[in-house]
């Protein structure tokens, strides 16, 4: 029989208490969200509901507008998400595949994005939009959110593209396809690991996004899950349990996903993370 | 083929799209912000942006909330940079050298970095909460009248980085140590085995030859998750606003939320523009710095 280490007892040992202490806080609220009142909470906050019930959930799904907000955000990610590698895949097989002067600078000038913070662009684009109509509105939020995506969608596709091999794009060339062809046809169906990795780090970096939607939209109907959570958990509603249920609606379609997926959301993510 | 590919047409169909939206959204913009931080502009003002010079920046530094603010972005940059640095690499070290049960806890650890932080901060604040949260936890393990008597956690305001700055640190550490950590063992698997086990037959233990192989090695890495944890830690607002909107008494406020509240809670606009040409400065500052710094030539493998 083989021996097993202490050594590896002690990182196990160490490895539980990590899970714990990440999963412990997420089941606590779970727990609490079920809870039939505040009066349960305070008394006995650790134990397991006495009578569980879906009431608070229903609450803060309809009278709270965690519905509509999902819906909201469903949309403005999806938009964005489809926006986003479009234009930034076009534009990086512009720099990676067509010849031009400027095809270096202009990747520069797209990674330049990286490096700058959001806030920074808040108060003219915020003024700007006013102007024309376009706060209060989800195409107001769309057009940031397609923006900020650009530069890491653009990065880590020039570099799938320019891993293509020439020949492939001879061979089409020679068979009489259009640039346009080539592009939709040949290299962006090879790029479909590289879109897939861009499209999950942008629809996970917009719906978690806070600030620009707090922003931009005043609207109750319009206001996307991550504010409508911070308006619901305010310091004006004193219903706890209730605030506990709202938590778990945001938070549990990104953990439905995640488990799904989880490996290629991790590996995807890293990849995309490494070369950014 | 040439041709094709030097088409003139082609080339502004692929690239102006992209190019468009950026500048329009995010280059004009920023060349704005930084003309609005030298103008007196007030959501309310009819007249538009008046040009008043450096006013803005000489008022920033009479400002005591933006000197606790700047404290707090510091002590968050510098705290999140080592405490992620060691623990990222010390969960790296450790998963990257079990077998059963990696991808688990691999996995758990990263969850909530894909989780909305706004909802994470709300948590915690509910955790942090003295009534009910951790301190009825401690107490109900067994200690007498902690709710009464334990740290008021997120309420508290003594000494120099107060408490809730504290917690909060802990919070982000706890929601982002995964990034750092899956960048490590993205770049430790990529290292050839045959150099450790060159190493062990030369006599070196597993902990000698962390020091003297996977760091050399992973020290660009480190450049690339750091440069990301302190843009990601200056430009920290989610759960700061969330657990304690700036308050106590504007005591956790940082760089970011000083800008939201100026911004649109006072509608001083120009101001809040001097704050982010601030925050801009220093996140292009500390990126070059980290770079400098860290980063060396690539090892050839």
């Amino acid at each position: 029989m083989k021996k097993i280490k202490p050594i590896r007892i002690i990182i196990y040992i160490f490895l539980i208490v990590m899970a714990v202490i990440y999963l412990a806080p997420l089941l606590w609220v779970l727990i609490v969200a079920f809870k039939d009142n505040n009066h349960e909470l305070m008394v006995a906050p650790f134990s397991l509901p006495q009578s569980p019930s879906f009431a608070n959930f229903t609450f803060a799904w309809t009278a709270g507008k965690l519905g509509i907000a999902t819906l909201n955000s469903f949309l403005v990610c999806t938009i964005s998400l489809i926006l986003s590698m479009l234009i930034g895949s076009m534009a990086a097989f512009g720099i990676a595949r067509l010849r031009w002067k400027f095809a270096r600078l202009s990747l520069t000038y797209f990674l330049l994005g990286m490096m700058i913070p959001v806030h920074c662009v808040l108060i003219p684009l915020f003024s700007r939009f006013s102007s024309f109509g376009l706060n209060n509105s989800l195409v107001g939020l769309i057009l940031p959110y397609v923006t900020c995506s650009l530069p890491v969608t653009i990065f880590i596709m020039v570099g799938f593209f320019e891993g293509l091999p020439n020949e492939l794009i001879e061979s089409a060339c020679i068979d009489g396809a259009t640039i346009y062809q080539i592009f939709y046809g040949v290299c962006l169906p090879l790029g479909k690991t590289g879109l897939f990795v861009t499209g999950l780090m942008t629809f996970v970096a917009n719906w978690n996004e806070l600030l620009l939607a707090m922003v931009f939209i005043s609207d109750d109907l319009k206001k996307t899950l991550p504010v409508s959570l911070s308006k619901f958990v305010g310091p004006y509603n004193t219903n706890y349990t209730q605030m506990f249920a709202a938590i778990i609606i945001a938070i549990i379609p990104t953990i439905v996903v995640y488990c799904a997926f989880s490996n290629q959301i991790v590996d995807g993510l890293t990849a995309g993370a490494v070369k950014g | 083929m040439d041709k094709l590919l030097r088409n003139k047409k082609a080339i502004i169909v692929f690239m102006a799209p992209g190019l468009l939206l950026f500048t329009l959204i995010l280059f004009v913009p920023i060349c704005q912000s930084i003309y609005y931080s030298l103008c007196e502009y007030k959501a309310t003002s009819i007249t538009g942006p008046k040009f008043i010079g450096l006013k803005n920046y000489a008022d920033l530094l009479k400002d005591d909330t933006f000197w606790i603010a700047l404290k707090n972005s510091f002590f968050f940059l510098v705290f999140s940079c080592v405490t992620q640095l060691i623990m990222g690499l010390f969960l790296a070290g450790l998963l990257t050298n079990i077998d059963k049960g990696r991808n688990l806890f691999k996995n758990i650890i990263y969850l909530p970095c894909v989780l909305s932080s706004a909802a994470l901060g709300l948590l915690w604040m509910f955790i942090f909460s003295p009534k009910f949260g951790i301190n009825k936890l401690i107490e109900t393990l067994g200690v007498q009248d902690f709710v009464k008597n334990g740290p008021l956690w997120l309420m508290d305001t003594k000494g120099f980085i107060v408490l809730p700055m504290w917690v909060i640190a802990f919070v982000a550490l706890w929601q982002y140590v995964g990034q750092s950590m899956m960048l490590y063992m993205a770049q430790i698997s990529g290292i050839s085995k045959s150099l450790y086990e060159a190493s062990y037959i030369d006599g070196c233990s597993k902990a000698k030859s962390f020091r003297y192989i996977t760091l050399p090695l992973i020290r660009p890495m480190v450049a690339t998750a750091m440069s990301l944890n302190a843009i990601g830690s200056l430009k920290f607002f989610d759960l700061v606003f969330n657990m304690t909107e700036g308050g106590p008494n504007h005591r956790t406020e940082v760089l970011a939320t000083h800008l939201y509240q100026q911004g649109f809670k006072y509608s001083k606009y120009g101001y809040a523009s001097a704050i982010g040409v601030v925050l801009l400065i220093l996140c292009l500052l500390v990126t070059a710095f980290i770079n400098k710094v860290v980063k060396t030539e690539q090892y050839e493998m």
